[in-house]
């Protein structure tokens, strides 16, 4: 799929004219960077500008996600686990002792997602979560292999803390992350047989791209990562000097006795690393057509010259003309997460904390949290969608507009749902009083409003034509709300509902 | 193409489709993205029913069936002893073989019995039980070993060899799940994208769903010239589903029963599942639930009430698959993600357990009971120890009914059981 943007290299990253800043602007933002556009937020935006909307978007102070109980009781019981492995009396023992730690990890794992969720859905920390939902996308590890639940969450918290700064910086601390450096084995990096996943992924994955370094400088490399290690007791990050390589080493043309964080200098001292994140960046947020290259190294030289500041990089690139563009409007199709946690928002709703009914879905649709499929991450784009992914994604609009007591609930999750409420979650699926400003309207008003709070896309006549029809068509009485009901139910499952 | 009128614009079954061909609305009108089936069917001037195909109903009994007040050990002194308000007893036993007898909701089952086509595996479960409804439940349905994670279901798997060589997304469904509240059952899902479809269980009243279809159908029809961008992809796809889902509601719509079902949901779906067999979709499997077993408070009237429902269900389906004298072709199957507790609790319920009985539905089996019966002679609190492997059922599913070998789908061989004739 090509596609050549509107706007030259030049002219694409400019801010974007405040003139150019309208209500159509504002929900363009609001959908990219977070997870939709609800009209009060879309109207606030619009009034403050786009400046102060992005200062708001990625904040210098942002509201991190706390770690859940469950997660760091993993971690703490982690070292009593493997010495009660290790004293296990024979292999029966053994198998009793790892499969009681694996329902806790699995428990913990479901409940770190769940609250995720909860977190990540509120609007105002929509657009910070999904920043570290990409950068995790960049910086992959996988809760399958790392399995320390504990682990995981701290690897996430390492990229919110660092997500917003200096993009090196951030490189170092993940190379120093006990989840990435079980995940890519950095853990299994001797002096006497250093081991390349870690290094190459850095280079192809992480900083600079495919065609950007040579097999030798993945190497040479390697061997300057050599002594990391995480502490057995805490999983801490402790440098290993008996373990590490001290010699020579000769990366991108420069010789010298490298460590790691030098090696990764010396990675973003290539030009090729200022495109790489500006790459990623719009693929994960612009459009499955990749840039051409003069627009990303456009952007990518400014970036690299001030540093590779995160945070100017974010502001630049959503508050870019290019970002804003036509051919970027209402036209990317939505991740699972985003799916969802856009639809909770226009909705009104909270997160349940009921596996079943918000991860299994998620599961049907492609996206597992905290498990994406390999160390290059989700695909995204047009991979999302298949029967299958299409049907699940249908069945959850179906499923927010059922009562959530009559989803024929274990004892489990009743007792979860009642803590939850008692707890001060809002509503769980959609309550009628949502549904009273579309009751309030004309047929034809409810269903051009409709289009235009759920739809990224301009309007379509013909759906339109068909909503208003159909609404028209009530017989007096409770089947007004029904229509409406069914009317809001069947936007979400329109092709243009699963656009942003 | 009037979105609000009562015929669908699109034709539902292939006779149909060759019908307006003929009419000189033919694919053009679809442009390149009318439904591949038409597409290939078209090609091929040759719609293929297979009509002779087995086909495996599965039955969920969802929320965790208690096993000892469902197959019932009569003559067991323990068993009165593990069930002080629960028990049932003798004389209300509807008796089987060997000291066990089941449930008195059960008669029509129990009549089943009598005629020859139903078996009873007793005792199933796996080691290393797991008390999690998410967790055992996904064991279930994975046919994994307790300590293993597998990302696709028994029967995905299933799908994956024995529809190898068929393009995906490009045919009828091989596996339809009706009646299910969170989408397709984990069961179903192979390493390849299978074409399934799922009959709502929201817009369970049918003219929400037909609602729905009928706005959806209008905005799903990409128009002509349209670019080959994400939005077309998108309605592509959905028309795709959209032309199976008319298609079966049109095969549900025309089906008359010839067995009288109970008015309940359970039945309903299983009436779908008939109408759908007999409307002759190629369909391998199909996947039905029943939920509410997760009787910790009040057990015996729940129970009784859902064995009733699951039992008066199941056999309106048999008689009604014999009456269309299509039962040669279907084999029904329940499961539940665990037993209960044998000690009952102190709300007059049982907990979360382990291994249980489950029923096998069919005229080609070998009736009765198969399996021993679990040992009662326990420690307090304790689980029952089962003793046949839930994939040992798989296994003989697979390689005697369904006729596909077993050790690539479970990842090793397990012991067949005689259940089949």
């Amino acid at each position: 799929m090509a596609l050549t943007p509107s706007l030259p290299p030049d002219a694409a990253w400019q801010p974007l004219p405040a003139a150019a800043w309208d209500a159509e602007a504002a929900r363009h933002l609001l959908r990219r960077a977070g997870w939709t556009a609800r009209p009060e937020e879309a109207e606030r935006a619009k009034r403050e500008g786009l400046e102060a909307t992005l200062d708001r978007l990625f904040p210098e102070r942002p509201h991190y996600f706390p770690e859940p109980a469950l997660a760091a009781q993993v971690g703490e019981d982690s070292p009593a686990y493997r010495s009660r492995i290790r004293a296990a009396a024979g292999p029966e023992e053994r198998r009793t002792i790892q499969k009681e730690e694996q329902e806790r990890i699995q428990a913990a794992l479901q409940d770190l997602s769940l609250r995720w969720l909860e977190y990540a859905r509120q609007p105002e920390h929509a657009a910070f979560a999904k920043w570290v939902l990409f950068l995790g996308d960049v910086y992959v590890v996988g809760a399958d292999k790392v399995r320390d639940v504990d682990l995981v969450f701290r690897h996430f918290d390492l990229l919110a803390r660092g997500g917003l700064g200096r993009a090196p910086e951030l490189t170092k601390a993940v190379s120093r992350s006990p989840a990435m450096m079980i995940y890519l084995d950095l853990n299994q990096n001797r002096k006497e047989a250093p081991n390349e996943n870690f290094a190459r992924e850095l280079f192809e994955l992480f900083v600079l791209g495919e065609g950007n370094y040579t097999e030798r400088d993945i190497k040479e490399a390697a061997r300057a990562f050599t002594g990391y290690r995480a502490r057995p007791a805490t999983a801490d990050f402790v440098f290993a000097a008996g373990q590490h390589d001290g010699g020579i080493k000769t990366v991108f043309g420069q010789s010298g006795d490298f460590g790691g964080d030098e090696v990764i200098d010396l990675a973003y001292g290539q030009r090729a690393a200022g495109a790489f994140l500006p790459h990623e960046l719009a693929k994960f947020y612009l459009s499955d057509a990749p840039l051409p290259r003069e627009h990303l190294l456009a952007l990518g030289d400014a970036w690299r010259s001030g540093g590779y500041d995160l945070r100017w990089l974010a502001r630049r690139f959503f508050g870019s003309r290019l970002f804003f563009a036509p051919e970027y409007r209402g036209n990317f199709i939505k991740s699972p997460v985003q799916f969802y946690l856009g639809m909770t928002q226009d909705l009104g709703l909270s997160v349940p904390p009921l596996p079943r009914f918000v991860l299994s879905p998620l599961r049907q649709m492609g996206q597992v949290l905290f498990v994406p499929p390999n160390v290059r991450g989700w695909v995204g784009g047009r991979a999302w969608i298949n029967s299958t992914s299409l049907a699940a994604r249908r069945t959850l609009a179906e499923m927010l507009f059922t009562p959530v007591d009559d989803l024929r609930l274990n004892a489990d999750e009743a007792r979860a749902l009642a803590a939850a409420r008692a707890d001060g979650a809002g509503h769980f699926s959609v309550p009628a009083a949502r549904l009273d400003p579309f009751l309030a309207e004309s047929p034809a008003e409810a269903a051009r409003r409709m289009q235009s709070e759920f739809l990224a896309a301009p309007p379509e006549p013909a759906l339109q034509q068909g909503l208003a029809d159909y609404l028209a068509a009530a017989a007096p009485g409770p089947d007004r709300f029904r229509r409406v009901r069914r009317a809001a139910i069947t936007l979400l499952e329109t092709p243009a509902y699963q656009l942003c | 193409m009037a979105s609000n009128s009562s015929t669908p614009f699109l034709p539902s079954t292939r006779r149909e489709f060759f019908s307006l061909s003929a009419k000189g609305a033919g694919l053009l009108a679809f442009s390149r993205f009318a439904p591949s089936f038409l597409v290939r069917s078209a090609l091929a001037q040759a719609p293929a029913p297979e009509k002779d195909r087995r086909i495996l109903v599965l039955v969920q009994l969802a929320g965790g069936n208690d096993g000892l007040n469902t197959l019932v050990p009569f003559e067991d002194p323990k068993y009165y002893a593990l069930r002080p308000t629960l028990a049932i007893a003798k004389e209300k036993v509807l008796p089987v073989a060997d000291g066990q007898g089941l449930n008195p909701a059960c008669a029509a089952l129990r009549g089943l019995l009598g005629e020859g086509k139903l078996a009873i595996v007793q005792n199933v479960g796996y080691p290393n039980p797991n008390h999690s409804h998410f967790r055992s439940s996904e064991i279930w349905e994975t046919g994994s070993a307790s300590d293993r994670f597998l990302a696709t279901g028994w029967l995905g798997r299933f799908l994956d060899n024995a529809c190898s060589g068929m393009p995906a997304s490009d045919h009828d469904p091989v596996a339809v799940h009706v009646n299910t509240l969170n989408g397709l059952p984990e069961t179903l899902m192979g390493e390849r994208e299978h074409p399934t479809f799922g009959l709502s269980a929201y817009a369970a009243r049918r003219r929400d769903g037909e609602e729905t279809r009928r706005l959806l159908e209008a905005d799903a029809a990409v128009p002509p010239g349209a670019p080959d961008d994400d939005a077309s992809f998108l309605r592509h796809t959905l028309m795709d589903s959209l032309v199976t889902e008319t298609k079966v509601q049109a095969a549900l719509g025309g089906y008359r029963p010839l067995a009288a079902y109970p008015a309940n949901a359970f039945a309903a779906s299983l009436r779908n599942v008939a109408g759908l067999i007999a409307a002759g979709l190629p369909t391998r499997v199909y996947f039905v639930t029943l939920s509410g077993f997760d009787t910790h408070f009040n057990q015996l009237g729940t129970q009784e009430r859902l064995l009733e429902t699951l039992s008066t269900g199941l056999a309106a389906f048999q008689k009604d698959l014999e009456a269309h004298r299509l039962e040669g072709q279907v084999a029904t199957m329940t499961f539940s993600e665990f037993g209960r507790r044998p000690f009952e609790n102190e709300s007059k319920g049982t907990d979360h357990g382990t291994a249980a009985p489950l029923f096998l539905m069919g005229s080609g089996l070998r009736a009765g009971l198969h399996g021993a019966a679990p040992s009662l002679d326990l420690p307090k609190n304790a689980d029952l120890a089962f003793s046949t492997d839930f994939r040992s059922v798989y296994a003989s599913v697979l390689e005697n009914w369904l006729g596909c070998p077993s050790a690539p789908v479970l990842g090793q061989q397990f012991p067949l059981l005689p259940v089949f004739a």
